[in-house]
């Protein structure tokens, strides 16, 4: 029962909710009520292995959500970005357009106009991260930001970037020398910053949406009625969103600071 | 929840993935597309801002052109002017020379003629003097009648000086 929890999760926010038979002993009545929730909150929060790969191992659940949502993002982009038109655009182009053009400016305004070639990259995690972040209302799965395995992943790929876009910008030589300025006695401290940095952006990430997550997890096993609805529109929609904003605007501002 | 396994790899390779896909499916056109609609633009702008430096140019040279026909006519008009007016000045200046010669002619003409008219006329008035004394001689030798001549010769010959 434990291991179906992943398919049951799709079903937590549909009114058939008392009928899942994931959840027979939520509404028990008596003293081990307490001990049930927690049983409860800690298989919603568990990331099951899916299914294992012979060579690879375990898969979890937070892998397949991702490639759930990459189908979809890579979809999307299809469907949205055919009959592109340099003249008189469609509606559809256009509000592409200016999402697109919105993101390019934003990062651009951080990172400079000089170093766009960063700007793909920052805008795909943004989209991945927005999208990840809400999945959990819109579609019912765990959101995979949950994970520490892939806020770790992301963070390592944010350390990889900031520290190879000071790289590129100025040389090898003037990267390990910033290590020493303004003097060589912070040397420890700015070593340390290069994962200091990440692990900030990782735990971040990780620990808003956890929090997130058994914050509505416990309304909805508390209170299934209607309350959890505005909740979730700040736990999920804005706090979602607003972890993705911040996860790529801080990872701007770092490389940012990493070029000058 | 707090372990890191391989599924970091995975999570890794697959942001990998999906930022290559997106950069193929999504960013490459749309960017593509919205930088071809800027050169568009640009294109549109920098043609409409030499066509119209093209214009003012056009313009200065045709405001030269006019300016120059105009202050060529004005030249024209002014040497015209002084041109007539030298001819009219020398015309005039030739007839008053003209018209004092003439009257200067007219003067010496009259002046020849009075002349000649004034010893025509004393030659017979002597004459006539001459025949009127050898008359009066001949009848009567009266001294009024000879004073009185000479009174009259007097006068004549007085008349002849204030003229």
């Amino acid at each position: 029962m434990r291991n179906n929890s992943f398919f049951c999760a799709k079903k937590r926010c549909s009114p058939a909710f008392k009928a899942c038979p994931a959840h027979p002993h939520s509404f028990r009545k008596g003293g081990s009520n307490t001990g049930n929730l927690a049983d409860t909150l800690m298989e919603e929060l568990n990331c099951e292995t899916v299914f294992t790969l012979p060579v690879l191992g375990g898969i979890s659940e937070s892998v397949v959500v991702t490639w759930i949502i990459m189908a979809v993002l890579v979809l999307l982009s299809i469907i949205l970005v055919r009959n592109l038109k340099v003249e008189n655009p469609g509606r559809v182009q256009l509000a592409l357009e200016a999402g697109i053009g919105w993101a390019q400016d934003f990062f651009e305004g951080i990172i400079g106009k000089e170093n766009r070639r960063y700007v793909p990259y920052l805008i795909t995690v943004l989209l991945y991260l927005a999208f990840a972040n809400t999945i959990a209302p819109l579609f019912g799965f765990k959101p995979p930001t949950k994970d520490l395995n892939v806020t770790a992943g992301l963070a390592i790929m944010s350390m990889c970037l900031i520290e190879y876009s000071g790289i590129y910008k100025n040389g090898l030589k003037h990267w390990v020398k910033h290590f020493a300025s303004p003097v060589p006695v912070v040397a420890p401290i700015m070593v340390l910053e290069i994962v200091i940095r990440p692990l900030s952006l990782c735990m971040r990430l990780f620990g808003n949406m956890l929090a997130g997550f058994v914050v509505m997890e416990l309304l909805k096993i508390v209170i299934p009625l209607i309350v959890p609805i505005p909740v979730s529109f700040y736990f999920d929609i804005f706090d979602g969103l607003l972890q993705a904003y911040v996860f790529v605007f801080l990872t701007g501002l770092f490389m940012n600071e990493e070029m000058e | 929840m707090l372990s890191l396994d391989l599924n970091l790899v995975w999570n890794i390779i697959n942001l990998v993935v999906l930022y290559l896909l997106l950069r193929h499916f999504l960013f490459k056109p749309v960017m593509g597309i919205m930088d071809k609609r800027r050169q568009i633009i640009e294109d549109g702008l920098r043609n409409a801002q030499d066509a119209q430096n093209d214009a003012m140019k056009m313009k200065q040279e045709y405001e030269d052109a006019l300016k120059g026909a105009k202050q060529e006519s004005v030249q024209i008009v002014e040497n015209a002017r002084s041109a007539a007016k030298n001819e009219y000045d020398r015309i005039v200046a030739e007839a008053g020379e003209k018209a004092g010669s003439i009257i200067e002619n007219a003067k010496e003409t009259v002046r020849v003629e009075r002349e000649r008219t004034m010893r025509e006329l004393q030659g017979e008035i002597a004459g006539l003097a001459v025949a009127s004394a050898a008359k009066i001689v001949g009848k009567t030798a009266d001294q009024d009648l000879y004073d009185q001549f000479l009174k009259e010769v007097g006068g004549t010959h007085e008349d002849t000086d204030e003229k």
